[in-house]
């Protein structure tokens, strides 16, 4: 009987059922993963600058409102609560964009486009003060929502290229407005500076 | 031909009657080759797993003063270090005498800046490091002297000031 069965199955089956569970799980988990770091910085390319800080700060994971400066001088004001957005900035998928320099117009309300490219998101555009009233209400209403427990940590990704005359503005308003502490996003340096 | 169920005759179990009755028919079930998908999930994976590792950013902290007049304090001019960097990207160090003035700029590199401000902060503990950058600078040259400051091994205490017209003059005195 013995050998009658090794003549049937020459080869060995090895079943793989398994291996695709885990396979798919991790998959799963590392496209997700990857999406919602995608999502929070839609569309708006910048460059970060480098910096090579020996503590390894890493950015917090949710509740996180950033503001990205991107070269032409504007500011773009975000949250990762899709709740919080659509109260303050009327939409799920709103975005606030703001231009520091009261001289100059943002290049959205120029062209229609946001680091030369289109933008699917709703814009919303604001002036100094609906910029302030704005930080205040996104916080506020976080606050409503979970009931006073979480608050927003305050994130900057400043484009590397862009003036320091933004960040200067920014941190003017930040004082007036009491966000004192908040954090400057950078990549990690891999080389030694020129 | 037909293997195990032709000559299993002793135990009379169920079981064993239903095989015998497969057997009858064809092959038992289905067997799909799972390699090429197992070959295209680990591609996916290996794909996902590098794009996400490769792009972490770090968080460098920063707090501002809050904006109260009451908490003004009041700083002996001898703790202070002016450090003022250019349009051009040039940085300054100039220290404060405690008789309210201060020293001469020098130019100091990016390059040796950290043992700059360590020496400094050697002889003078209390120190005050007092940031005046010029709005045409790029922002990346803010966060180049954040990171000197941040990665010297001092306690960092460290505040912005506005660059006025007085300011920039010194710079364009020392070369710009």
């Amino acid at each position: 009987m013995k050998k009658a069965r090794s003549i049937k199955k020459p080869g060995v089956n090895i079943d793989m059922t398994p291996l695709v569970d885990v396979i798919m799980l991790l998959l799963t988990f590392f496209m997700l993963v990857a999406t919602f770091k995608v999502e929070s910085t839609e569309a708006i390319e910048i460059t970060l600058p480098e910096s090579a800080v020996t503590d390894t700060t890493k950015l917090p994971e949710k509740d996180i409102m950033t503001m990205t400066l991107t070269k032409n001088g504007d500011v773009f004001v975000d949250v990762d609560n899709f709740k919080v957005r659509e109260k303050v900035f009327g939409d799920a998928l709103g975005l606030g964009i703001f231009h520091p320099d009261s001289t100059g117009k943002t290049e959205y309300e120029q062209t229609g486009l946001v680091m030369g490219k289109p933008i699917k998101r709703k814009m919303v555009v604001m002036n100094r003060e609906q910029f302030e009233k704005a930080l205040k209400e996104l916080r506020l209403e976080l606050k409503n929502q979970t009931g006073g427990k979480s608050d927003f940590r305050l994130v900057i990704k400043g484009d590397s290229e862009s003036d320091y005359a933004i960040m200067e503005d920014l941190m003017d308003i930040f004082k007036a407005t009491r966000n004192t502490r908040f954090a400057l996003v950078t990549e990690i340096r891999s080389s030694e500076p020129k | 031909m037909a293997g195990g169920g032709f000559d299993a005759p002793d135990s009379g179990s169920s079981g064993l009657h239903k095989q015998k009755k497969y057997k009858k028919g064809k092959k038992v079930g289905v067997r799909i080759d799972m390699t090429p998908m197992v070959d295209v999930i680990m591609l996916l994976l290996t794909f996902f797993i590098l794009t996400t590792t490769l792009n972490t950013p770090q968080i460098m902290q920063i707090n501002l003063p809050k904006g109260d007049e009451s908490d003004k304090v009041k700083v002996d001019m001898g703790d202070v270090i002016y450090i003022r960097v250019s349009d051009k990207g040039n940085a300054y160090f100039s220290r404060g005498l405690s008789d309210g003035t201060e020293a001469p700029p020098e130019k100091v590199e990016f390059s040796n800046m950290k043992a700059k401000i360590e020496s400094i902060y050697a002889q003078n503990p209390k120190l005050l490091i007092l940031l005046k950058f010029d709005r045409k600078m790029k922002y990346s040259m803010m966060v180049d002297v954040l990171d000197e400051i941040n990665k010297a091994a001092i306690e960092k205490r460290y505040s912005f000031l506005k660059m006025e017209d007085a300011d920039k003059e010194i710079v364009k005195n020392a070369g710009g």
